[in-house]
């Protein structure tokens, strides 16, 4: 079987000759071409022959001639052509033909146009939209997350658990993200009641508690949470009064005070009261 | 067959009445009512209007309490707050306007150290941040330096940043107290480059080297018209005091001061004060007379008449104002003859024009400072034209000195012949005043302040080249207050 002919194999028979262009000691490699190129040259050699030292200009200390070949693209393909004598693979996509090199794969999800915000802070950023300015809510929310930071630490109510494994609440106020959605997790229900129609008999219909996905149950507390907010009196005035009253009632979330916990134990309540209904003959197979 | 008139009312059908839409036999007597009303008596509208009012509570008052028409499909939502006691007058205001000086959440950044009263004059401290002592904290509250849109509250204890434009005028301040003379210094800049934190750096320097402090915080407070004043009588032309305001700026003077006035002594005696203050009194004793807004005004004028009187002892004084072009235009306040009164005609504002036109020395030389502001600033063209042109002269000063640049392409701006606007008095004040421009920061001042906010806890990200060129670069160049906004007050934290 022949060897495969390809640009490589060629370059490999190349590598003989480049031996002597290699970036050893610099000056070895210029003198060893400057003496060559001058040999064809007459009026170079009585030049050679006029210098009273026997070694070439470039050894001698003190002069330094550039190269012949100080073109930066001839010197790179010279690297390259050492590279492929060494066996490595001198055209890596990573390093070559990129001003600032490939991104990492797969990208983080920050360095993403749409997803640069940590996904429950989008979320609710968005919840807070009125008339769809989302530049004022997000303002809004960066209000909210510097009155986390800056409040002191929340005193938990064990009567009132957070989620388990919560960071210790002197954590929460350094990373005012995790706070956010800490609360939001923890007061989110875990059912909601859907109701079949005509089912209970009389017109009347059937409550069946279904399953909430992740951003449902956070949808639902959140908008708790804004229904209560949007009931408060505020202290001060002015546009941060808003996301200073969010801000203070995760705070209440966090401490066990809201009226939120109420409302979750309530949907509980009627969810576990309701289970039975599950096994309705209208209802099986329908969720 | 109809008659010309009505046959019931007695009215005769006029444009004023839309007969022709109604069958005149038909048309309801209520409908009527008013209008005749009206017409009585044309020329007066007393009656009517008593009338017209008293129907409308009557009206109000039997309001049905049973049942409404619902118009819509959807309910309106019950939305009452809940009761509670309503906010006092002016609270509300002080909740949005307080300014919180600490974070205990936030990280002690062990590497910081305090100012020291040459810190801010040694170049080799050029992008490095200092905390302020607590004293001067202290001092600097009692003055009303701190702004609430500054962001203090966000770490442990204040601190700045000492940029190279602190360095050049904290100097420029100590050699003219040096020399005993007066510098007179206008800070301007872009929108949030740092102009007031500039002068709030004046003032530390000044209140750490025991100098005398006269801070007037907010130039609009003194002429948007929101504080009493009064004429002076015996001044031609008339000028007016704020006596509410100047007794609040005599205590603030106080509290801040304290330690240096109780060390400076009066000159001469004061007979037009009620209490008797001889020579060789505290300057801290003539400032405590001020009790009452009554007798402020008196008691500033002995208090300014101490501080520049003629050969004295006193240590250097330094008058600072933010929101300079509020206070070079015409203010809110009315003269008894309801023309508008010319801010330098208000007696304390004309003290600060007439000492940075350079009209006053003061003794012990020092520095009068004025911040212009990009947010709350009416127009003031002459104010903007003159720093234009004192700046431009400053550069062809410059290129002169240095030889090297040419200084031909700098161009000093000439007014506009067809505008009537420019003010007069506003340009013999800022006749030879110097300007210093804030830019914004260079990488290096940048990274010294995000490495300070990385180590509080409030920037989490890793801070090297890349990261501050990044917020360098959104923030325009470096413009502190854009780089805060890029940094701190993002929803990515």
């Amino acid at each position: 079987m022949p060897p495969r002919l390809n640009i490589w194999s060629a370059c490999r028979a190349l590598s003989l000759r480049t031996r002597a262009f290699a970036q050893g000691p610099p000056p070895a490699a210029p003198a060893l071409l400057a003496r060559r190129g001058l040999a064809d040259n007459t009026t170079s050699r009585s030049l050679d022959s006029n210098n009273s030292s026997a070694l070439p200009p470039s050894m001698l200390p003190g002069s330094s001639q550039p190269p012949a070949y100080t073109s930066k693209e001839n010197e790179e393909a010279l690297n390259q052509l050492k590279m492929i004598e060494y066996g490595l693979n001198p055209l890596d996509p990573s390093v070559e033909g990129h001003k600032f090199g490939l991104p990492e794969l797969p990208l983080p999800s920050q360095k993403h146009a749409k997803h640069r915000y940590d996904s429950v802070v989008s979320q609710v950023t968005r919840l807070l939209m009125q008339d769809g300015k989302l530049a004022k809510a997000q303002r809004d929310m960066a209000i909210i997350l510097n009155y986390l930071r800056t409040s002191p630490p929340p005193r938990l109510d064990p009567s009132r658990p957070l989620l388990p494994g919560a960071p210790p609440a002197h954590h929460l106020p350094l990373d005012p993200a995790l706070y956010l959605a800490l609360a939001i997790d923890s007061v989110a229900p875990l059912v909601k009641l859907r109701g079949f129609k005509g089912l209970a008999g009389g017109g009347k219909s059937l409550e069946v508690p279904v399953p909430l996905r992740a951003r449902q149950r956070r949808r639902m507390a959140f908008m708790w949470i804004l229904d209560v907010v949007r009931k408060k009196k505020s202290k001060g005035s002015g546009r941060t009064m808003f996301p200073h009253r969010v801000a203070e009632e995760i705070v209440a979330v966090v401490e066990g005070r809201s009226s939120v916990w109420d409302k979750r134990t309530q949907v509980h309540k009627l969810g576990t009261a309701n289970r039975a209904n599950l096994t309705h003959q209208g209802v099986k197979g329908m969720i | 067959m109809s008659a010309p008139n009505c046959l019931r009312c007695l009215v005769r059908p006029s444009a004023g009445i839309p007969v022709a839409s109604v069958p005149r036999a038909r048309a309801p007597l209520a409908n009527l009512a008013p209008i005749t009303a009206a017409r009585s008596a044309p020329f007066s509208t007393t009656a009517a209007n008593a009338k017209a009012k008293a129907s409308s509570q009557k009206e109000a008052a039997s309001a049905r309490g049973g049942k409404k028409l619902q118009l819509g499909k959807f309910k309106k939502k019950d939305r009452t707050a809940d009761k509670g006691r309503p906010p006092l007058p002016g609270e509300r205001k002080a909740y949005r306007k307080r300014i919180t000086l600490s974070n205990d959440n936030a990280i002690p950044v062990p590497w910081l150290t305090d100012l020291g009263p040459t810190d801010l004059a040694a170049s080799e401290n050029v992008a490095k941040v200092k905390s302020l002592p607590e004293e001067l904290q202290d001092q600097l509250r009692a003055s009303e330096a701190f702004k609430p849109t500054q962001r203090w509250g966000m770490f442990r204890k204040p601190a700045v940043l000492v940029r190279k434009e602190t360095v050049d005028l904290a100097n420029q301040m100590q050699d003219s107290a040096n020399k005993k003379q007066m510098l007179r210094l206008v800070v301007t800049g872009d929108k949030v480059a740092g102009k007031s934190m500039m002068v709030l750096q004046a003032m530390a320097h000044a209140f750490l080297n025991d100098w005398i402090v006269i801070h007037l915080p907010e130039a609009q407070d003194l002429t948007t018209a929101c504080t009493e004043y009064a004429p002076i009588p015996g001044t031609d032309p008339v000028q007016y005091m704020q006596p509410v305001y100047v007794l609040k700026l005599i205590q603030a003077l106080r509290r801040a001061n304290e330690k240096v006035l109780s060390k400076t002594y009066t000159t001469q005696a004061h007979p037009q004060l009620p209490q008797n203050i001889g020579a060789n009194t505290p300057l801290l004793t003539l400032a405590n007379l001020a009790k009452e807004p009554d007798n402020a005004w008196a008691v500033f004028q002995a208090l300014w008449n101490e501080l520049t009187a003629k050969g004295a002892n006193r240590p250097p004084v330094l008058l600072s104002l933010d929101g300079l072009a509020h206070a070079m235009r015409l203010s809110d306040y009315r003269s008894p003859a309801f023309e508008l009164i010319h801010s330098h005609d208000l007696s304390l504002l004309r003290l600060f024009a007439n000492t940075l036109g350079g009209g006053v020395q003061f003794p012990g030389g020092g520095a009068v400072v004025a911040a212009t502001s990009r947010n709350n600033a009416p127009r003031a063209p002459s104010m903007e034209l003159a720093l234009a042109q004192r700046e431009a002269e400053q550069r062809l000063r410059a290129a002169n000195n240095n030889n090297n640049s040419a200084p031909g392409d700098i161009e000093v701006p000439q007014k506009d012949p067809f505008f009537r606007g420019y003010d007069e008095r506003v340009e013999a004040v800022l006749r030879s005043v110097q300007v210093l421009r804030v830019g914004g920061l260079d990488k290096l001042e940048a990274r010294a302040l995000m490495e300070y906010w990385a180590a509080s806890g409030m920037l989490r990200a890793t801070v090297d080249e890349r990261t501050v060129t990044e917020k360098w670069a959104l923030a325009g160049n470096g413009v502190v207050g854009e780089m805060e906004r890029a940094s701190l007050m993002t929803m990515r934290v």
